[in-house]
């Protein structure tokens, strides 16, 4: 990410976590812990959508953090610390996922029984079910649907709309994320949606579970 | 439900979708707008999509426990622990290099030296050698006590050796 001196002092001045990061470079094990406190559930979040597997995505985060420190000697400010952070994590994941791939056990929707996201699933099911009243629409079934609706797009739209939804980023940031322009990203996020909304809307309109 | 006849084209949906994530300029904005003002079936698409996506908020949080903290802390601890003792393993190699380097630029300075005084204070012997045949029939010279006479005899050749003299 080779950027002007001018945009490098930009990023170090409005990023906090690319200031902690070149603590990291400088050695300092406190910055490492802190930008490991400020990203780990995150990153976790990220990776158990787009793999499905929880433990498996802790592994990742883990390769993730050992990537980073790694790599601290190296680091030079070339984007946002997220920006860089998630470049890395797309590596890692996208050698697990195919790797997974060689060796067939996958199953992409996770176990059901650590949720614990609710608000827009409460408000979803309740206002399904209001313009469904023969059918009250169960809150776990609900999730579960959408996790297989996620689990049903392909991984390159998986991640981008994982970077999007959960870490807010621009598509510019994810384009740099997952190394494409982002015209492609507007492509791709738009076809997510497309996607998401169709395999959700049967479901949401008369019950139909997406097969 | 009504299902928009014409919506669903690649465009309108990719207008769509930069619409909800804010990504459209001014221009953008206004355009989508003014459409979503007159077409119902545009409207539509618009409340699926972001209906579609909106539930995807409701996905579950991760919040890793003190454990995977723990153990990543300790990775990256037994990982710099590692780097640390390479670095030391390397130390002497890089130290014997440093010598080696150091007599290799020893002896390529002196030779650069002797080359440097070569140039700069010629060999005496030389002169010397170039004035051996000088000093070998110094006492023939000495007689001669005439240079021009000297060229002369070196012109009629007879101070060449034999086998010039005899050859050509």
């Amino acid at each position: 990410m080779a950027i002007s001196e001018s945009s490098a002092q930009r990023y170090r001045l409005q990023d906090p976590d690319v200031r902690l990061m070149l603590e990291v470079r400088d050695d300092n094990a406190a910055a490492f812990d802190e930008l490991m406190m400020r990203y780990q559930s995150r990153l976790v979040t990220v990776l158990e959508h787009l793999t499905g597997r929880r433990d498996q995505a802790e592994d990742l985060a883990q390769e993730v953090f050992m990537r980073v420190y790694r790599a601290r000697k190296r680091y030079v400010v070339g984007a946002k610390f997220s920006t860089w952070l998630y470049t890395i994590a797309n590596h890692v994941a996208s050698n697990a996922l195919r790797s997974r791939s060689r060796r067939p056990e996958v199953n992409l929707v996770p176990r059901p029984n650590d949720s614990t996201g609710v608000g827009a699933l409460d408000r979803m099911a309740l206002a399904a079910s209001g313009a469904m009243p023969a059918r009250q629409l169960d809150k776990a079934e609900l999730r579960e649907v959408v996790r297989e609706a996620l689990s049903g797009l392909n991984e390159r739209q998986r991640m981008a709309v994982l970077l999007n939804k959960f870490e807010g980023m621009c598509y510019a940031d994810i384009a740099e994320s997952m190394e494409m322009s982002p015209q492609a990203v507007k492509s791709l996020l738009s076809r997510a949606r497309v996607n998401l909304k169709e395999i959700l809307s049967p479901y949401l309109e008369d019950g139909t579970r997406p097969p | 439900m009504t299902e928009p006849e014409s919506i669903p084209t690649d465009s309108v949906s990719e207008e769509l979708s930069a619409y909800l994530d804010g990504e459209l300029d001014a221009d953008g904005v206004r355009r989508v707008e003014q459409r979503l003002a007159r077409d119902a079936d545009y409207q539509l698409e618009l409340r699926r999509l972001e209906r579609a996506w909106g539930l995807l908020d409701g996905l579950p949080r991760a919040t890793v426990d003190e454990s995977f903290t723990q153990s990543t802390i300790e990775m990256v601890a037994v990982a710099a622990s590692e780097e640390a003792d390479a670095a030391l393993a390397e130390l002497p190699r890089k130290r014997r290099r440093q010598r080696w380097l150091g007599a290799l630029g020893a002896v390529a300075a002196v030779l650069v030296g002797f080359v440097i005084g070569t140039q700069i204070w010629p060999d005496p012997n030389e002169q010397l050698l170039r004035d051996l045949p000088v000093v070998e029939n110094f006492e023939l010279y000495y007689q001669a006590d005439d240079i021009e006479f000297l060229r002369m005899l070196e012109e009629a050749d007879l101070f060449a050796d034999g086998d010039n003299r005899d050859g050509n």
